[in-house]
């Protein structure tokens, strides 16, 4: 059936092919690709070039030096077969949840807060967003002061004004994570709150009359209105967050090192010490690749569960 | 159907596109192939490393100044210096990368792992060549060579870890300032009374964190008679002594509560809690001395240095330094002329007394300390006469360091793969001083298995 139709159709298309083809010559379209070559070789040289190398690496044994050897799966047996890897799976793991339940919400709250402020809403705003100016590094070592263990530690000597703690904070086993989601969302909140903020904008003030005639009060509007008007943007961030907890590495490696005892040590912290720790490049890259394969299903799943959920 | 193959086509073409790029990109081959004959005379240009930034005005003027007197000396050579220096966080990737210049100077503790992993140039027949190679110290060379005695890099500003203590603090508690702990006994003691007479200080603090937890447990091992790994470097060989080191720890921590409440110090951290008086004791080679006092305001006469404590008898102690490295894609004679400018850089001020006092006297004009206790890394009847050329220079307490200076301690190399080795320490070191509970036997067991992993996928 659709061979006859390809024979039917075959000489009428290769006729409009040719001419178009010169058309397309003559209107500037040679000109047009060499111009876009370099562009298009350089991206994928540079953009994707290190992604093809990462993976090839993964199959090898190379000091980058001498010639590399080719290793097969090794590196994968060997990243999966480490004693240290379910626990940095689910510190990361337990990390993003932490980061879900206690500081996704946070961003959501201040700019609907800031959002609901009559007067002075630009000078919250501002509150709200500068601990996004200030750089991690300075942020994490300025809350090593905060996070001091001893009575004379800022947390600590607050907690004593209610005659509470001291608290070990980063030296604890059960405490360093949350610390470090607590970090995270006092610097990352602000940032957030803005592309949220930017959102509510956009929703129709006549929704919010409509609840206001309705006699909603602020928690029915921000439950019936604003956040199911924000549906998407929330489902989008959510996903960015979600991948951005996976690949958590600057504050465990600043704060602690991994510790204590490992309980803050996450996937990327683990890829970055087989790099540059024991200089075995083959395992950090086979423990990426497995990363981003994670990644991508856990992407497609998202969009798939999401979908559902969306009003469309 | 054409639609979807000609998208197939499309895609095999990039990715075969993308493979041939790559392919560019491999790894080349070491430059050095035929290595070891190399022409002294041959005109060369070398990268040299370490060049001071221009915020360090004295120092940038006095290198750049040895730059042209060594092109002097050798008109056939010429060097071209960079800013660039070693920094744990990029090093592995510059080293990949081939980014690096022809020598720098870098942590004697990657020594054996850049020799393990090929990743330096043999450097022997350089050294022969510019005769250097008999004045090195003989006990740090066994750092820097492998199996057949064959050596990689030139070890220069060596220490071995001692013990730092406040002596302020020391006089405090009641405590003889002029004897710092000699035994592990002395320490948990000392410990104990600093922590009962002085409100707010550590007696004793440990490192933890970015691998110096392991390092610092493998000290108190080599301190009490161990080991961390075995000769051959295949296995790791802890026994009773690193569980004494431990269950020392876990008793100064939990029953005297000796150790303050910060368990997750890092080598900048603890240096900046001792300069700062929140810590009596702790295991440090002296080079801490100039951090302390010119970086983060110590008053030198509150600084004291001991030599490592030690148990069950007298053993070593650990040591550690800078090594000057060379790349593995140079050329002979880039190699020879690199090891020339090493030499002239760091070993020449042993050889001449002029020099020796120049070099000093600025060191003193950029107040940086002079004369601090090290290991000499030249033959000792050299760096004595050295150390009478600059006596008047020094400004560095010595006095303060005679328990360190006086000591004999035989020095023991680094474990095999000393980072991997380290990192795989740290958590057991953590859990001591974070759990009252923890299983020391347990977590060696553990931590020996991480490590012997390590060591065959090395191989």
């Amino acid at each position: 059936m659709s061979r006859t139709i390809d024979l039917d159709v075959a000489p009428v298309r290769a006729r409009r092919r040719r001419r178009s083809i010169v058309d397309w010559y003559r209107s500037g379209g040679l000109t047009a690709v060499l111009f876009a070559v370099p562009v298009v070789l350089i991206f994928l040289y540079f953009s994707w070039g290190p992604v093809v190398r990462g993976v090839l690496m993964s199959v090898e044994k190379t000091n980058l030096i001498g010639p590399a050897l080719w290793v097969g799966l090794n590196n994968f047996t060997y990243v999966l077969t480490d004693p240290g890897l379910p626990q940095a799976a689910l510190n990361t793991a337990y990390y993003a949840l932490l980061g879900l339940v206690f500081g996704f919400p946070v961003p959501i709250l201040i700019a609907v807060f800031v959002n609901e402020l009559r007067r002075y809403g630009w000078m919250y705003n501002l509150l709200a967003y500068l601990p996004a100016v200030v750089p991690p590094v300075a942020g994490i070592l300025l809350w090593k002061f905060f996070y001091d263990p001893s009575s004379g530690g800022i947390f600590n000597g607050i907690l004593g004004w209610f005659g509470l703690g001291p608290l070990p904070w980063l030296n604890s086993e059960a405490m360093a994570m949350p610390s470090l989601v607590l970090y995270t969302t006092w610097a990352g909140a602000g940032a957030t709150a803005i592309i949220y903020l930017a959102a509510i904008g956009g929703i129709s003030p006549e929704l919010y009359e409509a609840a206001e005639i309705d006699g909603a009060g602020i928690w029915s509007r921000l439950w019936h209105v604003t956040i199911p008007q924000l549906r998407n943007v929330i489902f989008i961030m959510m996903l960015l967050q979600l991948i951005g907890t996976f690949q958590l590495f600057t504050e465990p490696f600043l704060f602690t090192g991994g510790g204590p005892n490992n309980a803050t040590q996450t996937i990327m912290l683990k890829i970055y010490n087989y790099a540059f720790v024991n200089g075995d490049y083959g395992a950090a890259t086979a423990l990426s690749v497995l990363l981003a394969l994670f990644l991508c299903v856990l992407s497609v799943v998202y969009h798939f569960i999401t979908k559902r959920w969306s009003p469309s | 159907m054409k639609k979807r193959a000609a998208k197939i086509a499309v895609l095999i073409a990039s990715i075969s596109t993308l493979a041939v790029l790559t392919a560019c990109s491999g790894p080349g081959s070491a430059g050095n192939a035929g290595q070891g004959k190399a022409d002294p005379n041959a005109k060369v240009t070398i990268t040299v490393g370490d060049e001071p930034t221009a915020d360090k005005k004295a120092d940038r003027a006095t290198f750049l100044q040895h730059v042209q007197e060594f092109e002097k000396a050798y008109p056939n050579i010429t060097v071209k210096p960079s800013t660039e220096y070693w920094q744990a966080q990029t090093f592995q990737a510059k080293l990949a990368g081939g980014t690096l210049p022809d020598t720098m100077n870098v942590s004697l503790t990657y020594s054996r792992q850049l020799i393990d992993n090929g990743q330096l140039p043999n450097m022997t027949p350089y050294l022969k060549q510019i005769g250097l190679l008999d004045d090195l110290n003989p006990l740090a060379l066994k750092n820097v060579q492998d199996s057949k005695g064959d050596v990689y890099t030139i070890p220069y500003g060596l220490f071995s870890v001692g013990i730092a203590y406040n002596r302020k603090i020391f006089q405090e508690a009641g405590l003889d300032p002029d004897k710092p702990p000699a035994t592990w006994d002395e320490v948990r003691e000392y410990a104990k009374t600093i922590h009962d007479k002085v409100p707010d200080v550590a007696g004793y603090a440990q490192l933890t964190t970015n691998n110096t937890g392991g390092w610092m447990l493998t000290t108190m091992t080599y301190s009490l008679g161990g080991s961390i790994t075995d000769k051959s470097g295949k296995k790791a060989s802890m026994g009773r002594q690193t569980r004494q080191a431990l269950q020392l720890l876990h008793d100064m921590r939990w029953n005297d509560d000796s150790m303050g409440s910060q368990f997750l110090y890092n080598q900048d951290d603890i240096r900046k809690a001792f300069a700062a008086g929140q810590i009596g004791m702790v295991l440090q080679a002296p080079d801490v001395y100039d951090q302390a006092t010119h970086l983060y305001g110590m008053n030198p006469d509150d600084f004291g240095e001991g030599a490592l404590p030690q148990g069950n008898g007298q053993h070593g102690t650990l040591t550690g330094g800078t090594i000057a490295m060379f790349n593995a894609k140079a050329t002979p004679n880039q190699l020879l002329a690199a090891a020339k400018w090493v030499k002239y850089m760091n070993f020449q001020q042993y050889f001449d007394k002029d020099l020796a006092v120049e070099n000093a006297k600025s060191s003193v004009a950029s107040n940086t300390a002079v004369g601090t206790p090290s290991l000499p890394p030249v033959k000792d009847s050299v760096y004595q006469r050295y150390l009478g050329w600059i006596k008047d220079e020094i400004n560095v307490p010595l006095d303060h360091f005679a328990g360190y200076t006086s000591s004999k301690l035989p020095l023991i190399p680094e474990p095999a793969d000393a980072q991997g080795t380290y990192a795989a320490l740290d958590p057991v070191v953590q859990k001591v001083l974070t759990d009252r509970n923890a299983d020391i036997t347990q977590l060696l067991d553990q931590a020996s298995s991480t490590i012997d992993r390590n060591l065959a996928q090395q191989r």
